[in-house]
């Protein structure tokens, strides 16, 4: 014997209490007398309670929910930096012009001038931790911190790279990686001195 | 901050430049986009992962964001999104999934005087068991099942979630509790669950 029609559909949408009261009403009417439906809304009813139950089981960590916001942040503050190395790899890709010929001389004055002036502002060198922010700062702020964490971090391994493995080349392109985040930051002329430095072998560990 | 404040009038504060409002946004769905990612993708440093990704890609879309349906639906669009993307990497390069980790031990040591340890592993297998079923839905029927039975979302919100007809929506569901009752009936009946 074919079970009533109203044993699928009708029945899920019941159980799942998914019916508008305009349904619902004759639909009740109707389980009074359908073994059918009747025993179907049982059966989808446990359905659904089993998959609740067991969903519900499954927590999300507190401690995982605690970095979101920062781990945000410091996705932007990346993505920020991507930006800005694409821009500094197309300037580099036109600047590189000026190294061909009689112009190296004009450029390599340029570069010791930049390293003087840097010299003379000593004060760069010092390597001071950015100071958390307030939670009310606003989002633009803390991207900005979290990359001058990052661009502060680069120095810092490029000087440990120097400092353990000797590799010049490795803390070379440490340094002009770190120039590329930096673009626009005063830690520019931070990578230009210490660029000059390890090329005169005068380079400091920390 | 007023709780009373609605969604779609912090993304008009963020747009008009306060974007602290944007921190609102993330401490009201965080917790709610992870859980609805943990249940897709089944492995917890996957689910952080890609929440991040969610709000990275709101906070980046959110200027020119118009609020042509709930905020909380858009969110949970870029989530599914993404979450359709991992499932298609994963196919690429499978991962462990959550019920292959180790269960911490912490897990397992009864929580107070009276609960029983050997319950509580039955407990974790029954719902290991229950799980896996809903892991063998389609990708589709899975997506509705979860959006409209764990995340509250209606149908219609569910239905702009997926990009799918209302009723279409209604099918997914249908065949999905049917097919949940065809792996789960022989279990209760047997009372191995």
């Amino acid at each position: 014997m074919p079970k009533c029609i109203k044993s699928g559909g009708q029945a899920i949408d019941y159980a799942a209490k998914l019916l508008s009261p305009e349904e619902e009403e004759p639909f009740e009417e109707h389980l009074k007398n359908c073994l059918d439906c009747t025993e179907a809304v049982q059966s989808f009813r446990t359905v659904l309670q089993l998959t609740d139950q067991a969903q519900a089981e499954l927590r999300v960590p507190e401690l995982a929910l605690q970095d979101i916001e920062m781990n945000v942040y410091k996705r932007l503050a990346a993505a920020h930096e991507q930006t800005l190395l694409s821009r500094v790899r197309a300037s580099i890709a036109n600047f590189g012009s000026l190294f061909r010929g009689p112009r190296i001389a004009i450029a390599s004055a340029i570069a010791i001038a930049l390293i003087t002036v840097a010299l003379l502002m000593g004060n760069l060198f010092r390597s001071e931790s950015v100071p958390p922010l307030p939670e009310t700062y606003s989002a633009v702020a803390r991207i900005e911190q979290y990359r001058q964490q990052d661009i502060q971090r680069n120095l810092e391994e490029a000087l440990i790279t120097h400092h353990l493995r000797n590799d010049a080349w490795d803390t070379e392109s440490r340094l002009y990686r770190m120039k590329e985040q930096a673009d626009g930051t005063n830690w520019m002329a931070v990578a230009d001195a210490h660029l000059q430095n390890l090329q005169s072998g005068t380079l400091d560990t920390p | 901050m007023d709780k009373l404040i609605d969604d779609e009038m912090l993304v008009a504060q963020f747009q008009s430049g306060r974007q602290n409002a944007f921190d609102e946004l993330m401490k009201r769905y965080k917790s709610k986009i992870f859980s609805y990612l943990l249940r897709s993708v089944r492995n917890y440093e996957d689910a952080e992962d890609i929440t991040i990704e969610v709000f990275f890609k709101a906070y980046r879309a959110l200027d020119n964001w118009q609020p042509k349906a709930k905020f909380s639906t858009w969110l949970y669009k870029i989530a599914s999104n993404l979450a359709i993307d991992y499932h298609r990497t994963k196919v690429r390069h499978p991962v462990y999934a959550l019920e292959d980790m180790e269960i911490p031990e912490a897990h397992l040591v009864a929580t107070d005087l009276h609960s029983d340890p050997v319950q509580q592993v039955e407990d974790q297998e029954r719902g290991r068991i229950i799980r896996e079923a809903v892991d063998q839905l389609s990708p589709k029927q899975k997506a509705v099942f979860m959006l409209s039975r764990y995340e509250g979302l209606q149908l219609k919100e569910v239905a702009e979630t997926l990009d799918m007809a209302e009723g279409t929506v209604k099918i997914h569901l249908h065949r999905a509790v049917k097919r949940l009752q065809t792996l789960l009936r022989p279990l209760w009946e047997n009372n191995e669950i």
